[in-house]
């Protein structure tokens, strides 16, 4: 209806040319993909003249000379350019989102990000692009303040984890994460490609959201079509190879031998070596290999009139850097986003997202696992031994856990393939002059995930605890489904000019269900004859076939669950003059995991906003483009525990023998008690209060964001140790599920950005952001006043080597102090020890309480796993055709424990070693070695516990862009080749693999056991627009 | 007018959506049971029977530890470190309230204490054919966790309630307020009422094996009435009595071969009246000792790196001091079904610390068995808990100790198990106390009894090295269990600790 009328006024407005009339053309073309925009308005200021662009984005207008022309798009800023005796003018539309106009969604409605009152941060395509990620999770590390990505793993397709403003929660501390709206718990099936903008909820704000928004809330949107333009095509491409980062620093043979001898002699034992050998072998080269990886990205998208369309297919495949394709991971993807106006004001819009995904899994991160194996094998052993039936060396004189590596790799069989769609379909409807607007948004995820893992019959070595004599099959294949439906009404007007009003009244519903199913199966047969290669893992090859779930647990449903969520809620949201910004939120939320007393909980927030640079003195100041000051303070409910735990049920494990039984299922099964119950517990309470100062300056080329927060949660939900004498450690028990404490995070986020285009050849933009973490526990209200957790040690075997406890921040690690090592009998006779075979070179413990003895009661406080601060730089520019782009992220301040070293003899050692105390090497730190129990062999003290601070090169990319008038003969709109380095390098004092990797657990993150580290990939690309 | 009916349709719509959703949307019931509200048939009962024995498999440690803390043998395990460092400290009586091992059967055994007192919490909600003999082995398996619990840590924490333990579930927040039982001796009469009433309803004879007889009752019941003994001498009088009970009703004999006893074939046979009941049909991991359906301690006393006939390898503790194996005379059958000495027939092994090369032959993994992962783990042995041999041992040293000695009783007893041992009748011996406890420690070396038998009749000091008196009688509470319940004070640490 507009474009014809606004054909009209051009018709009106060429039957009234006069004599200085020029007529001038060009194109218009959007900043954020290069595509033409077709449908753009061309106005000439202060007349009723003005075209819009065709489907390739061209236009023709006849105007004077000395006339302005107002070049404008929805979605984008508009551009006023003079006309002076150019004949062409070609302009470049920015998105909105460069500028204060920009649309940010918010939660159940978008606002102008001039009158967000919340802390949001925002990563759009172009940074995605940049960065070039596998994962979505990648792109956020260090691009906004506030928000922490760690990873437990960096095998292809493993999940991250996302800590927005701290660690508050003993238990899940994830974001909220709606893709769409529609709530996604693992990202790893969404293909980065197919992303237009990420915002980060951080502050009280997210409580729109509710129960689950507690620890922030992500919300993604992915790529939609436009309205208006033509069908155009996009393809992104890399290929490239990992290689592993870093090794372990591990003696080499004759270094191992010579030092293994001196800790057998100082045992009390023989020497192991009477020649020192010099040759062996490397086992981390033996495990570690350069794995390549290769994507590419399809996507195509149009609009007509009515109708906006956009679909996207991707592939993956990505071998992993320990084992190649024993830790492959590949996913393929299918997106649809399709919008359609019904009526003017009647809208549908529909997602849709599947995804087909096969991760390979290797045995990770803890005592036995690949990179395990790899660190402590004997060096001295060679890879394989023909003698042996499989040919590989067998582990001797090395415990039950130290098995060769390259056989274990060789012998696994683990791979879970998932199958998962994701669709939503959302209805808008407005009336009323478009001042009310009715919305009904449905959301779903339904995915398969079969696993299949085949143990074949293997032979480690004597006493190994990974032989297997029967080989075993299982097949699982469980269901997850979830659905959200949301239904709310919003009513906006403005009244006099001044007073902007929008209230919004909605309610959602969210259920979560599901079922797991499987079968195992031992001894593989075939015709008869034991079978025992990977072609015939199957259990209907099995002689004994076992179902996963007894028949009355089938009959019970024990093999489903279903969780659901019920709120209502409302927001007001007021604004005089666009200059005081007021809104409000309050929400009902009821859930299943709550006893009837406490299902329901009112959880309110509410914020202010004032842009100061609206107010008159201000507002004509070219150097402040915007100031404004915003302040929020909320409660948002947290449910984030396992299901039921308000009640007691038959849950638990409770299995016995006949004494006859020829398989597992034919054992005698009854019922226990499951998890013990709480039926107090009630909703956990995070109470957030921010405050925070937007700024952009000279022209928009600075813009800076300041916040200051402070978040308590409050009525902890916790679930972690309790007294024995409760029964807890049962089969298939539990500790209960309390509200335990209250946890407080206080934190300063800052972060600068600095855009500048010196010529249309050069642009340059720059940004850097950091934030403290001040963690502190306030309050523990059990009476023992602590909750323990985080394993220690294979042969020390410390079952809580961290803690929450009052005055310290969550999970530090709780052990014992030392001071150096004793360098004289005289020194350890008038010292406290902790045994009488302490000799000289050994550890010395600190008699923290004084008693001059050395007792458990002296374990105190040796570090804590949060980083004090985090930063993220990120550097770009553009000169002429060539791009370059390059990220950091810094961790300072957190500590890990050390923990993949197996305190054993001829396990290896790290070769920090080679500085060990020795009688003629009295001023080392580093005690000595010996296989008797020494402190240090004894105890889990800060020997262990390193300072993991870290600078990381995440990722740096260059590229160069053909001329247009180049590739459009081949039919091309843009073709631009790239080379990228993700992962470049890391600056670090930590020993292990990776100082950024932790478990994710609140107690007991940080406990190094041999994480599998994140990849260096070198990758070559291209974009192609056509 | 047609925008008008989509405003209305919508309208209706969403006001129908908003409203349809009540709260009852959240009222999701549980697939599993509540427990609250359960005990409606005799399955019920059953199915959580089952869960009660189910703990008894989580006992391993206490007989595997209990071994290692006497005099019989040395922790063991890798040559060149310190293995498993809370069972060395045992080993050498230097443990402290850190100990890995201890905490494990505090727990476990706690567990197991629970899970009989959930079962007896709901005993009355109805009647049925065989209530009385589920009720008796639920109490009888009460009796054998507390009285576990009672060896290892003296008084206990228990909720009683006229004189008996009650029939209860500790909840939550009652660990800090629950206090100990104010002697040993007192926990020993809540333990004998369990079993009195037990024995009372129990069968004779059971249908299946696992299940508990009254005789195991019995027998139990003279044990503990021998423990209590050391706190109060007339027990001996009323262990004679129910002991003599036992054999008088002819209902068990000796096996008539000592070396069949610990083999498969000897499992739940001749001479058995109660055993745990382990397979090797189902894996287990290191996570969870306590769930594993195999005898996890057989694993561990295994032969390290060991390649030759008969047995499979394992973790090398528990190894039989030569003091122990010398004290066998000559002809004594027991000695090579006890004692295996791994030098005479290995191929290769590695000799475990302290070297002394000789095994717990009882309790060693047999070649054979299926092997599922982790293998260490799930070894079927089934612990032979009271043998009849122990039986009419504890009724000889009952006779020969209560206050109206029998010693031509006790003597026939011992020559009983003497002959077996033997296979003649030329090397029987006098009845005296001395000679039936060492009998005790012939016949039931690597079964787990000797450090609490040395304990209870006075002897520990001066056996067992580095045992201190008036602290080593127990082992301490684990002080991070002491701490959760906030107990330090309240139920304080066991004395010397």
């Amino acid at each position: 209806m507009k474009i014809k009328l606004l054909y009209f006024l051009f018709f009106c407005a060429a039957a009234t040319v006069t004599a200085q009339q020029i007529q001038i053309s060009g194109t218009v073309i959007s900043s954020e993909d290069d595509f033409p925009i077709a449908g753009a308005n061309i106005l000439v200021q202060g007349k009723n003249a003005g075209t819009t662009t065709d489907f390739d984005g061209n236009y023709q207008l006849t105007v004077e000379k000395g006339d302005s022309l107002i070049f404008s798009y929805i979605g984008f800023a508009s551009s006023t350019i003079l006309v002076e005796s150019q004949t062409t003018i070609n302009v470049t539309l920015s998105p909105d989102n460069q500028l204060l106009d920009e649309i940010v969604v918010i939660g159940y409605g978008s606002q102008k990000k001039k009158e967000i009152t919340g802390a949001v941060s925002v990563i759009d395509s172009k940074a995605i692009e940049k960065l070039n990620p596998v994962r979505v999770e990648q792109a956020l590390q260090g691009q906004v303040s506030g928000v922490n990505v760690t990873t437990s793993s960096g095998s292809p397709g493993a999940a991250s984890n996302i800590r927005i403003r701290g660690v508050s929660t003993n238990g899940d501390n994830n974001p909220l994460i709606l893709v769409d709206g529609n709530r996604i718990t693992d990202l790893s099936v969404i293909n980065p490609n197919d992303i237009a903008s990420v915002n980060v909820l951080k502050d009280a704000t997210a409580g729109i959201y509710g129960v689950q928004a507690a620890n922030g809330v992500i919300l993604i949107t992915t790529k939609s079509g436009r309205k208006n333009t033509e069908l155009k095509f996009n393809i992104d491409s890399y290929i490239g190879f990992q290689e592993a980062s870093n090794a372990i620093d591990v003696l080499k043979p004759r270094d191992y031998a010579i030092l293994v001898n001196e800790m057998s002699i100082n045992g009390g034992g023989d020497p192991k070596y009477i020649v020192y050998p010099e040759d062996g072998t490397d086992w981390q080269e033996q495990v570690f290999t350069n794995a390549p990886i290769a994507n590419v990205n399809f996507d195509a998208s149009g609009g007509t009139e009515k109708a906006a369309y956009s679909f996207g297919a991707s592939y993956l495949d990505q071998d992993g850097i320990v084992g190649g394709d024993k830790s492959n991971y590949n996913r393929a993807t299918a997106r649809l986003n399709f919008q359609y106006d019904i009526l003017k004001n009647l809208k549908l819009s529909t997602t849709a997202i599947y995804t087909h995904s096969n991760k390979n899994n290797l045995s990770e991160g803890a005592a036995g696992s690949v990179l395990f194996n790899a660190i402590n094998m004997n060096p001295v052993m060679p890879v394989y031994d023909a003698n042996e039936d499989d040919g590989f060396q067998k582990a001797y004189n090395l415990g039950g856990e130290i098995i060769n590596p390259v056989a274990q790799l060789a012998n696994t069989y683990d791979t879970a393939q998932v199958n998962k769609i994701s669709a939503t379909l959302g209805i808008d409807y407005s009336f009323l002059n478009d001042k009310f607007k009715l919305s009904s948004k449905f959301q779903m995820n339904h995915s398969v995930v079969d696993s299949h893992v085949f143990k074949p019959e293997v032979y480690y070595g004597p006493s190994k605890s990974f032989n297997i004599t029967t080989n075993e099959v299982y097949e699982n294949k469980d269901y997850y489904d979830d659905y959200t439906w949301d239904n709310f009404i919003t009513y906006s007007n403005t009244f006099n000019n001044d007073h902007s009003l929008t209230v919004l009244l909605g309610m959602s519903a969210f259920k979560t269900y599901g079922t797991f199913t499987g079968m195992s199966g031992t001894n593989l047969l075939i015709d008869g004859q034991q079978v025992n290669t990977i072609e015939y893992a199957s259990v209907a090859n099995a002689e004994t076939q076992i179902n996963r779930f007894t028949d009355e647990q089938l009959a019970r449903g024990s093999n489903t669950f279903d969780t659901r969520l019920l709120s209502y809620f409302t927001r007001i949201q007021y604004n005089y003059k666009g200059k005081y910004l007021l809104s409000g939120v309050l929400r009902r939320d009821g859930s299943t995991r709550f006893g009837p007393e406490n299902r329901f909980g009112y959880f309110p927030s509410g914020s202010l906003g004032w842009n100061i640079s609206e107010e008159d003195f201000l507002v004509d100041n070219s150097f402040v483009n915007l100031l404004k000051l915003r302040v929020s303070y909320g409660i948002i409910g947290s449910d984030k525990i396992g299901d039921y735990r308000y009640l007691s049920t038959l849950s638990g494990e409770a299995t016995y023998v006949r004494n006859d039984e020829t398989d597992a299922s034919e054992l005698l099964q009854g019922l226990a008690e499951g998890a013990l119950s709480n039926p107090e517990i009630q909703w956990e309470k995070q109470k957030t209060f921010n405050i925070g100062v937007d700024t952009r300056l000279f022209g928009d080329r600075i813009s800076m964001t300041i916040d200051a927060f402070d978040k308590r949660t409050e009525d902890l939900l916790i679930t972690s140790q309790v007294s024995g004498i409760l029964g807890s450690s049962a089969p298939g028990s539990a500790p209960p599920t309390i509200n335990a404490g209250t946890v407080q995070n206080r934190g300063f986020e800052f972060q600068i950005a600095y855009n500048s285009k010196f010529s249309e050849d050069f642009r340059i933009n720059a940004s850097y952001n950091f934030t403290t973490l001040h963690n502190e526990v306030l309050f523990v209200s059990g009476e023992n006043g602590f909750e323990a957790g985080g394993g220690f040690g294979v042969g020390i075997g410390v079952s809580d080597a961290a803690r929450m406890e009052a005055g310290y921040p969550i999970g530090y690690f709780y052990g014992y102090k030392t001071d150096g090592v004793f360098t004289s009998q005289e020194e350890i006779d008038k010292s406290p020890i902790s045994s009488t075979d302490t000799a000289p070179g050994d550890l010395k413990l600190v008699d923290t309480n004084g008693d001059k003895k050395i007792t458990a009661d002296d374990r105190t406080y040796i570090g804590d796993p949060i980083a004090d601060v985090t930063m993220g730089f990120n550097l770009g520019f553009n000169y002429k055709n060539i791009d370059f782009s390059a990220s950091a992220f810094a961790s300072l301040g957190a500590e890990m424990v050390r923990d993949y070293e197996r305190q054993i003899l001829e396990a290896n050692k790290g070769t920090y070693n080679l500085d060990r105390w020795t009688p003629t090497k009295t001023n080392s730190s580093v005690p000595r070695l010996s296989t008797g129990g020494t402190p240090q062999s004894s105890y889990f003290s800060d020997l262990y516990v390193e300072d993991a601070s870290f600078l990381r090169i995440q990722n740096v990319q260059a590229g160069y862009t053909f001329q247009e008038n180049l590739v459009s003969k081949i039919g091309l709109d843009r073709l631009r080749l790239y080379v990228s380095v993700n992962n470049l390098y890391t600056f670090t004092n930590y020993q292990g693999y990776d100082a950024g990797a932790s478990s994710g657990a609140p107690i007991g993150a940080g406990i190094d056991k041999g994480f599998y580290p994140v990849a260096r990939t070198y990758m070559l690309g291209l974009n192609l627009k056509f | 007018m047609k925008n008008y009916k989509i405003y209305i349709t919508a309208f209706i719509i969403a006001m129908v959506t908003l409203t349809a959703c009540s709260d009852d949307f959240i009222d999701v019931p549980s697939r599993n049971p509540n427990s609250d509200d359960f005990f409606k048939t005799e399955q019920d009962y059953q199915d959580v029977l089952i869960g009660v024995y189910d703990l008894l498999q989580a006992s391993f440690w206490n007989v595997m530890v209990g071994e290692i803390a006497s005099d019989n043998t040395l922790a063991g395990g890798d040559p060149d470190n310190i293995d498993g460092p809370a069972m060395q400290d045992i080993d050498n009586m230097v443990h402290n309230d850190v100990n890995e091992q201890l905490r494990d059967i505090w727990r476990w055994m706690y567990a197991g204490l629970n899970r009989a007192n959930y079962m007896l919490e709901f005993r009355d909600n109805i009647d049925f054919d065989t209530k009385n003999d589920m009720i008796g082995q639920a109490l009888f398996l009460r009796a054998y966790f507390t009285f576990e619990l009672a060896k290892w840590f003296g008084p206990l924490p228990l909720l009683v309630e006229n004189g008996r333990i009650k029939n209860k579930r500790m909840q939550f927040g009652e660990q800090f307020t629950i206090s100990r039982t104010a002697t040993i001796a007192d926990t020993y009469t809540l333990i004998e009422a369990d079993l009195i009433e037990a024995i009372g309803l129990l069968n004779t004879t059971q249908d299946l094996e696992y299940k508990v007889t009254k005789g195991a009752a019995q027998s139990l019941l003279g044990k503990v009435y021998l423990y209590h003994a050391t706190f109060d001498a007339a027990k001996y009088t009323d262990a004679a009595t129910v002991l003599d009970q036992v054999i008088s009703d002819g209902n068990y004999t000796l096996a008539s071969n000592f070396g069949d006893i610990f083999e498969h074939p000897g499992e739940n046979a001749a001479g058995s009246i109660f055993e745990v009941q382990y397979t090797d049909v189902e894996g287990a991991g290191f996570d969870c000792l306590q769930c594993s359906e195999g005898n996890v301690a057989v694993g561990f006393s295994g032969v390290r790196e060991y390649v030759g006939p008969t047995f499979d390898s394992g973790y090398g503790f528990n190894t039989p001091t030569a003091e122990a194996a010398s004290i066998f005379t000559t002809g004594d059958l027991r000695k090579d079904a006890t004692i295996f000495d791994a030098e005479a027939i290995a191929t290769s092994y590695q000799p475990s610390r302290g070297e002394t090369k000789l095994y717990n032959r009882k309790y060693l993994p047999r070649k054979g068995d299926l092997g599922l992962g982790d293998n260490n783990l799930t070894n079927p042995n089934n612990y032979r808990a009271i043998r009849y041999a122990d039986v009419l041992l504890m009724a000889a040293e009952a006779n020969v100790q209560k206050s109206a000695p029998d010693v031509t009783k006790a003597k026939g007893y011992l020559d009983l198990v003497r002959d077996r041992a033997f296979g003649n009748t030329t090397n029987r011996i006098d009845a005296t106390l001395e000679n039936i406890l060492q009998e005790r420690r012939l016949e039931l070396m690597g079964e787990g009894h000797r450090f609490f038998d040395l304990v209870r009749t006075g002897n520990a000091d001066g056996t067992i090295d580095g045992f201190t008196p008036n602290k080593n009688e127990l082992f301490p509470i684990p002080l991070i269990e002491l701490e959760l319940a906030g107990a330090v004070e309240r139920w304080g640490q066991n004395p010397g600790y």
